[in-house]
């Protein structure tokens, strides 16, 4: 990290003020190094950043242009920025599962559907943790945590049948990857696809989160043990969670026939998720194939205006 | 000059194309639609660009975020639109980022009816957003050929301040006919100060300076400065901290750089003050243009009255109240009674009434309401009649 922290980071930030185990730091070094991997410095980049522990940690850590923006709504100030900057910058944001699925959604889905250059790295800590650890919209079912105390009585849009990213490659996104913070070399694979990407680009990196999710939903504050945890949440067996016990209660079908556990009140800790198959990598790849949103109002403006002038 | 006969939602596109306008992003709503659809059609053959929100929220921010990537940007909008600024309004007051916001009110309450004007949104303009600790800057015109030149001095405040400007019209203003002129040759657009100057950006990676100064650059990302902007409370470099140290200075700043420079953002109108009449008619927007009538008409009957109207409403002008000896009448598009509080506020003294929803109070109305108030009698009203002696119809 020293090399990166020198060539990219400003000192007065870090260390960030992350818990100590926190993942996060994972997936901002992972953005660094895919960064470097494309020979992009402090002045080709304007980084923006959501509200939570994900934009927040990251901030004005950059030793370029920054900016953070209202929750949720960054996205929509990365639009108007992007028709500024014209070509050639690059914008790229870090967000939390809160901020960019919950609150932002509207404002990502509709970047995703205009294709607007940017690189969103949403680091997923499977709720909202800093304001203390409350349920979120990935948030497995069935999972305890401050607000859902007898466990999670709705579905997340990490299970189900349900996957959020589904929802933002029909909504237009040109790149879409997913990984575990703990993923090295592909993760960085993953981000360097999305930044040559001249269009929507979303990487979604789950971390884990020591203090909250993983200390109160697990019973497990080790970042390592908590990755653990996610392979087995997130493999499609459920392996070592209770609702692999399913015991028919509740539970709805998605559309492969496969069983939602449902809720399970009290049912203990951690919430496997059958219907739910964590692929690690690319998502969906379609680079190129649909014109970029400033870019093209930038082009279509100057054709208006040339016509109109003859 | 250019002699056109057109609506105000016109003469505003027209101001702000001359303005330098780059960025507009709009979003339909009754009865502001008409500047996004003027603009669609002006602004790329200015050389703009023209884009829609898929609200209200999104339009406001991408404003800001094209401004604070060195663009001149606006949005308009109405009362329900307005409300729904209130977040990217706060972002751009707090990351101290020019932008022009034009509000064509609406007679409400809520939805209310699209296509009457109101005047409810006085209150809402001075805090458009959360947490105080802000002044806002807002210009009111009385009609289309003020909206033109309103647009200019809004966009120029909003530069040299850097922070939003409201312009708050009203529907009279947005949808009315009105002849106005427009500049085209050199010496036109200098006596209006135009070109405005371009942009400079901020030169970062600092964040503003501890004083209330304006003219400073605001930041301008993507020039290489090492700029940031955030809705945190910036440590002088622009990080995000929690000391309360440097939230009192960044408030000191927000709210000083206002009202430490006010001489440039105050702006009214007097008619017939010259002889200390007993009784001042206040109001602004639309109602103006009967008040003022309705007061050169009782001065023709040698009834001694006069108006105040003011062309900015905040930071709100105490010291056009504060004249010993008289009495107010506030005339204004709804019956809550906005304005008239803080004219009381500022005078010291109780001040009537006298509020219409969705239409304009008839001169012969302000006429009887004046002559009942001279004789000392009181005018009839309801509810906010009997606590201030007004009336509402
Ligand atoms: S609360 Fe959780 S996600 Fe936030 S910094 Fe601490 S460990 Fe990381």
């Amino acid at each position: 990290m020293d090399r990166l922290f020198h060539k990219f980071l400003r000192a007065r930030k870090i260390p960030s003020t992350a818990c100590s185990g926190c993942g996060l730091g994972q997936v901002h070094k992972r953005v660094l190094l895919a960064l470097e991997r494309l020979d992009l410095g402090p002045d080709d980049v304007v980084w923006g950043t959501g509200i939570g522990c994900a934009g927040r940690q990251t901030f004005n850590t950059w030793r370029g242009d920054n900016f953070a923006g209202t929750h949720g709504r960054v996205y929509a100030i990365a639009a108007g920025l992007r028709v500024a900057l014209g070509p050639g910058k690059k914008i790229v944001l870090t967000a939390g599962d809160g901020d960019a699925f919950g609150i932002g959604l509207k404002h990502l889905l509709n970047c995703a559907r205009r294709n607007v250059d940017m690189t969103v790295v949403v680091a997923d800590n499977l709720g909202y943790q800093s304001t203390g650890g409350q349920f979120g919209i990935t948030t497995p079912r069935g999972s305890v945590t401050d607000s859902s105390p007898y466990g999670l009585n709705e579905p997340g849009w990490l299970g189900g049948g349900l996957d959020v990213l589904e929802i933002l490659k029909a909504a237009g996104a040109t790149y879409l990857a997913r990984h575990l913070s703990l993923d090295g070399a592909s993760s960085v694979e993953s981000l360097v696809m999305a930044l040559e990407n001249p269009g929507f680009s979303l990487v979604h990196f789950i971390y884990p989160c020591v203090t909250h999710f993983g200390a109160v939903t697990l019973g497990e504050r080790d970042k390592g043990k908590i990755l653990g945890s996610f392979r087995a949440m997130f493999a499609g067996g459920g392996k070592g969670g209770p609702t692999d016990r399913d015991d028919g209660r509740g539970g709805e079908t998605d559309g492969g026939g496969r069983k939602d556990p449902g809720p399970q009140a009290g049912s203990g800790p951690v919430s496997g998720d059958p219907a739910f198959r964590l692929k690690r990598g690319t998502y969906h790849d379609g680079r190129g194939l649909r014109p970029e949103f400033a870019a093209s109002l930038i082009a279509w403006t100057k054709n208006v205006r040339e016509g109109a002038g003859r | 000059m250019l002699r056109l006969f057109d609506t105000g939602n016109r003469s505003v596109t027209e101001a702000a194309i001359l303005c330098g306008l780059n960025f507009y992003s709009g979003y339909p709503i009754t009865p502001a639609t008409e500047i996004a659809e003027n603009m669609s059609r002006r602004l790329p053959l200015a050389g703009g660009y023209y884009v829609q929100g898929e609200d209200e929220t999104a339009a406001l921010h991408m404003a800001v975020g094209a401004s604070l990537g060195g663009m001149r940007a606006m949005t308009s909008t109405s009362g329900p639109g307005y409300v729904l600024y209130a977040d990217p309004y706060g972002w751009a007051i707090g990351g101290e980022i020019p932008v022009v916001i034009l509000n064509a009110q609406r007679v409400g309450p809520v939805s209310g009816i699209t296509g009457a004007p109101g005047q409810g949104e006085f209150y809402l303009s001075r805090y458009p957003t959360h947490g105080g600790n802000f002044e806002t800057i807002v210009l009111a015109p009385e009609g289309v050929r003020e909206a033109f030149a309103m647009t200019v001095e809004a966009f120029r405040l909003s530069e040299r301040f850097r922070t939003p400007v409201t312009i708050l019209a009203d529907q009279l203003v947005t949808d009315g006919w009105e002849a106005f002129e427009v500049p085209e040759t050199r010496e036109e657009l200098e006596s209006l100060g135009l070109p405005l100057p371009d942009r400079a950006s901020h030169p970062g990676p600092d964040f503003y300076p501890d004083n209330t100064l304006i003219d400073v650059p605001p930041v301008v990302l993507g020039r290489g400065t090492g700029g940031a902007c955030s809705d945190w409370t910036p440590t002088r470099e622009g990080y995000d901290t929690e000391e309360i140290g440097e939230q009192m200075r960044h408030a000191r700043r927000l709210v000083g750089k206002v009202l430490d420079n006010r001489g440039l953002i105050d702006r009214s109108e007097s008619v017939c003050l010259d002889d200390d009449p007993r009784l001042v008619l206040v109001s602004y927007g639309s109602p103006s243009r009967t008040v003022r009538r309705a007061v050169r008409e009782a001065r023709a009957r040698g009834l001694k009255v006069g108006a105040v109207r003011l062309r900015s409403l905040w930071p709100f002008q105490d010291k056009l109240f504060q004249a010993p000896g008289r009495d107010h009448l506030v005339v204004e598009l709804n019956c809550d009674g906005q304005l008239v509080r803080e004219v009381s506020r500022a005078s010291g003294r109780e001040a009537r009434f006298l509020g219409r929803c969705g239409e304009l109070p008839k001169v012969s109305e302000l006429l009887e309401a004046v002559t009942l108030l001279l004789d000392g009698k009181k005018i009839d009203g309801g509810y906010w009649a009997e606590k201030h002696g007004g009336v509402f119809r």
